[in-house]
């Protein structure tokens, strides 16, 4: 009876150490959310607070390497997702100590990463409160996408929790545009004697041209599909410029071509002004040669590229 | 070949562009003449003529007409096509714009007329060519009023022969951008020619040539925002006249009017918010007038009063017009679409609009492959139109600004863009070749010297070469394949011509019962109701979403449940199109998740994506690939049998040379179907429903007859 009598204290004093664990164990994530909507872990607090067994809450935790040596460009954009959804989810009135969102870096966790078996990031896994992760707790990246909509679907999935996504406005744009009309609104009235300026042609044709020439780069391709400024091979460190194929582009790609047909047009220019202008001949001779060049260089020079890019493309010009 | 005729004609009459004539005739012997030549190039070099018009959506385009000329306009108008979108039907004469099939037919009844007897098949062929020798000609006259003689000769010679034109104007293509490019370029001539003289004569014209334009292509809605642009821009630039007043007041109430007789646009021009720019500048003008009118009358204390009283009170009441309008619903507010980029928009709503290829934004490389060197010289024509501007100027560089939007946006409307490109570039081509060729005119000036000169020229002369070749190329490489009879090259560089279409559809035609029901995707469903003159579930123009999804459904689920959707809809033949064979990429099972994401957006519970990809996220046809995937109908009816055929021998039996694996599911066998045809290639295989149940009238007759 007495052994009896021990087992049983024995079972209430771990029961009661466990209580006072997960107590402790909530308070202070409940803690850390408080200050940070996304719980930054290490490899030892991972193992304390998400691994170990007394737990009454879910962890979404997602596996990334943010350092800027890992060029991880997918790791910034999800990561960015992520913060939506913890945030909306952090400022919900349906806020509670059921789910927490926390995040573990490659560098300051390496061997979180060993334990999983798990060798590529972003990764996003669901802790859930009773038993180990199954199979569908790991979020199929490849599959849904890491916009917060489809993850806070996947966390509704899980867990019961219904996350609703509140995306921050964007207030870039409308700041932008107030900014442009307060700019033009303050020209014209500090100009406001003399509204001269507005009939000046060179200034319209250069917004003109401006506009056609980014067009006609394909930034509104880049715009649309959002592609890598240039791609650097992780092998040879060799960064490359131009894109091998033609259906896509790099942005740096679109600049040089913006830079090269602006070349061409301000080569016709000039040849349109060496032949008018009232400047003296050695002057207008220079311009002439100036501008024959910037027309057959610059457009030999983009013909190459297209041909490196479309490939079976036949012809070239000056140069290959 | 006007080309030539109009270049003899224009010189015999200005010396001073003898030497761009012989740059044009130049360009003529690689441009001009190869490009008569080349458009008709696809037609001569394939045996039949019927081949050549059997681009996806054009078949369709073909049958109408050839209703229309075989039973008469009214007939068209009231048809109604039971062979398309089985069982729904389509009503053909309010849901087209008829202008090309009337043109063709018009052509065919004067030739018959003057007894020279020409099939419709071969008016509907070369109609394109002929409207591309219009459209040089309407290019050259519109030039000509904005720049001069010289520009506008240059202008005619860029747009014969650039890409972006030939593209939709080789023999054969019989589509309604083809002749809609004509209509644009003319109407914006008489457009121009009516602001230049203020008569209304002109504007008269230019009416009828937009109701051409109407009838012919629902890119109307871009003349009818860029007019009343140029209008509201003329306003802002103090270049109101009298002549703008008439211009644009009778266009506007003529051409309304007229648009509005054309049966699928009906009264959109007064509801839909993307004409409403046009009424707003009607008004704004009428009220401009009226100031005017004012001014003259009244002293400046009173007419400032009255100023600021109207325009504070009409402001008011197109706001509150406006509100009550949407709010009850009949003004929609679908200028987001147009605003912004169509691609994100549809990726958000319908997944089948971003499945077309057409509807994607534009890469630097598809701006240079159709239009190479006027790429990069149009934006100085924009300049010296800009500095030297006037009222028409004004109108040619809005056309620059808002065309170099849209193509930016999608590649499709890169048509609408090549014209004002050719002309801008023909300004800037012009405006260096008139200083630089023959002799200095201002004797009180010193010339550059006759050596630099030559020199400029000569490097001129060789650019516009390379864009002369440049358009043979791609001409000959690129668009005057026609896209039914594939070519494949082997090793040796000799060429092989598959014709597994053309076997199949003449299979469907000769061995399948007149009613049969074929079911396919989307794609071919015009080549199917063409070629082989069989009923269609879905085609090219289907935009009923469910309808596709369903057909998506049956293509995605197992045997047995697609059995049940393909009773339901009465199919007796499924045509599926397999590259496994000879690595054709453009497959069916490449398009595969197409399907599966359509039906899911409408059968959310029985088919999900996910389900097709394997764990890792990969979508595979091998063993590792997911058990959904290899067991369901699209896959099992592209492999079957494949699992036994050895292609290579350094390959092992099922080897599929598309996706480069080996397929995972060898052992099909088919339960409710059976293989009815597989063409030389296996390019194209169709399948037999197995009818169950001797008596079976189809489900659907009999739910419609009770």
């Amino acid at each position: 009876a007495v052994g009896m009598m021990l087992l049983l204290k024995n079972v209430t004093n771990s029961l009661l150490c466990t209580k006072t664990l997960l107590m402790e164990k909530v308070g202070q994530m409940m803690d850390w959310a408080s200050k940070r909507s996304v719980i930054r872990m290490n490899g030892e607090k991972f193992r304390r607070f998400v691994k170990a067994p007394p737990r009454n809450y879910s962890v979404v935790v997602m596996f990334t390497a943010l350092q800027p040596q890992r060029q991880c460009g997918v790791c910034k954009q999800a990561d960015e997702e992520y913060q939506i959804l913890a945030n909306s989810w952090r400022y919900s009135s349906a806020f509670t100590n059921k789910i927490f969102f926390a995040s573990v870096d490659f560098d300051e966790g390496s061997d979180i990463f060993h334990m999983l078996n798990m060798n590529s990031a972003p990764t996003f896994m669901h802790f859930p409160s009773k038993g180990k992760p199954k199979r569908a707790d790991t979020y199929e990246l490849q599959v849904r996408g890491f916009a917060a909509e489809q993850i806070s679907r996947w966390i509704a999935d899980r867990t019961d929790i219904n996350v609703r996504v509140i995306r921050p406005p964007n207030y870039a744009g409308p700041l932008m545009l107030g900014f442009l009309l307060a700019v033009v609104g303050s020209l014209v009235y500090l100009r406001r004697n003399n509204l001269e300026f507005l009939y000046n042609k060179n200034a319209w044709a250069f917004a003109a041209l401006c506009f056609v020439l980014i067009m006609t780069s394909g930034q509104m391709w880049n715009h649309i599909r959002g592609p890598p400024y240039a791609h650097k091979n992780p092998n040879t460190g060799q960064v490359s410029y131009i894109h091998g194929s033609s259906q896509a582009q790099f942005v740096a790609e679109t600049h040089i071509v913006l830079l090269f047909n602006s070349a061409v047009t301000f080569g016709m220019v000039l040849l349109h002004e060496a032949a008018t202008s009232d400047m003296d001949i050695g002057k207008r001779k220079i311009m002439c040669i100036a501008g024959i060049g910037l027309v057959v260089l610059f457009f030999s020079w983009l013909l190459s590229i297209f041909r490196a890019k479309y490939h079976g493309y036949p012809y070239s010009f000056l140069m290959n | 070949m006007e080309l030539i005729c109009l270049g003899h004609f224009v010189l015999s009459h200005n010396p001073e562009v003898w030497i761009l004539g012989e740059l044009m005739l130049n360009c003529s012997w690689g441009g001009v003449g190869g490009d008569s030549i080349h458009r008709i190039h696809p037609a001569l070099e394939c045996h039949s003529l019927v081949v050549s018009l059997s681009s996806f959506l054009l078949r369709f385009n073909y049958r109408s007409t050839h209703h229309l000329t075989s039973n008469g306009f009214y007939e068209f108008l009231n048809w109604f096509d039971e062979r398309a979108w089985y069982p729904l039907g389509r009503i053909v004469g309010g849901t087209v714009y008829p202008g090309l099939m009337v043109t063709a037919g018009l052509i065919h009844y004067v030739l018959n007329l003057l007894h020279m007897t020409v099939h419709i098949r071969d008016v509907c062929v070369f109609l394109a060519p002929i409207f591309s020798g219009l459209t040089a000609i309407s290019t050259f006259l519109l030039t000509r009023e904005l720049w001069n003689q010289g520009a506008g000769l240059l202008a005619a010679c860029f747009i014969a022969i650039v890409p972006g034109y030939i593209s939709r104007s080789v023999a054969g293509s019989f589509d309604n951008e083809g002749i809609a490019i004509f209509a644009l370029q003319f109407t914006y001539y008489l457009w121009v020619k009516s602001v230049k003289t203020g008569s209304v004569f002109w504007t008269i014209g230019c009416c009828l040539s937009y109701f051409y334009m109407v009838s012919a292509w629902g890119g109307y809605v871009f003349i009818i925002n860029l007019i009343p642009l140029h209008v509201f821009v003329l306003l802002l630039m103090q270049r109101y006249s009298r002549r703008v007043y008439i211009a644009y007041s009778t266009f506007y109430i003529v051409g309304l009017v007229l648009s509005m007789q054309i049966p699928f646009v009906g009264f959109q021009p007064i509801r839909t918010s993307e004409h409403m720019a046009a009424a707003g500048v009607f008004a704004l003008l009428q009220a401009y007038a009226f100031l005017q009118y004012l001014k003259d009358r009244l002293t400046k204390q009173e007419f400032q009063t009255l100023f600021f009283l109207g325009v504070s009170l009409a402001a008011g009441v197109v706001f509150l017009t406006v509100i009550y309008l949407t709010y009850t619903g009949k003004f929609s507010l679908s200028l987001m679409r147009y605003l912004c980029p169509p691609p994100r928009y549809a990726k958000i709503h319908i997944p089948i609009i971003a499945s077309v290829s057409e509807h994607q934004p534009t890469t630097w490389v598809s701006f240079f492959f159709d239009l190479h060197i006027l790429v990069c010289t149009f934006p100085a024509g924009l300049w010296f139109c800009i500095k030297n501007i006037n009222d028409e100027r004004v109108f040619v560089a809005l056309y620059a600004i808002s065309a170099v939007y849209f193509a930016g946006v999608m590649v499709r409307l890169m048509l609408t863009l090549t014209p004002v490109v050719c002309m801008l570039s023909a300004i800037a081509f012009s405006s260096v070749f008139e200083h630089y060729l023959g002799d200095d005119q201002k004797k009180d000036k010193e010339g550059l010297g006759p050596n630099i000169k030559s020199i400029v020229t000569m490097l001129m002369l060789m650019l516009l070469m390379m864009f002369a070749v440049h358009c043979t190329w791609v001409t000959s490489n690129a668009y005057s394949s026609p896209s039914v009879v594939l070519a494949s090259y082997n090793h040796d560089g000799s060429r092989n011509i598959l014709d597994d279409f053309r076997e199949a559809y003449y299979w469907l035609r000769q061995n399948t019962d007149e009613h049969a029901r074929v079911m396919s995707w989307w794609d071919y469903g015009y080549q199917i109701a063409g070629m082989a003159n069989r009923t269609t579930l879905v085609d090219n123009n289907t935009w009923n979403n469910s309808h596709i999804a369903l057909v998506g459904k049956a293509m995605s689920s197992n045997e047995s449940a697609a059995y049940q959707i393909m009773q339901s809809l009465d199919v007796d033949y499924v045509l599926i199109i397999f590259g496994g064979v000879i690595g054709y990429s453009g497959d069916d099972i490449n398009k595969f998740l197409w399907m599966v994401r359509i039906a899911e957006g409408e059968h959310p519970k029985d088919i999900r994506e996910s389900d097709y990809f394997t764990p890792q996220g990969e979508f595979r046809v091998d063993k590792a690939g997911s058990p959904t995937l290899l067991n369901c109908l699209m896959y099992k009816m592209s492999y079957y049998r494949f699992g036994e055929m050895q292609l290579d021998f350094r390959t092992p039996p099922g080897f599929d040379r598309t996706r480069n694996a080996e397929i995972g599911n060898k052992d099909i066998k088919f339960k409710h179907l059976e293989e009815a045809f597989t063409s030389e290639h296996w390019l194209v295989r169709i399948y037999k429903v197995k009818n169950e149940g001797s008596s079976r009238t189809s489900s659907f007759l009999r739910k419609a007859r009770s």
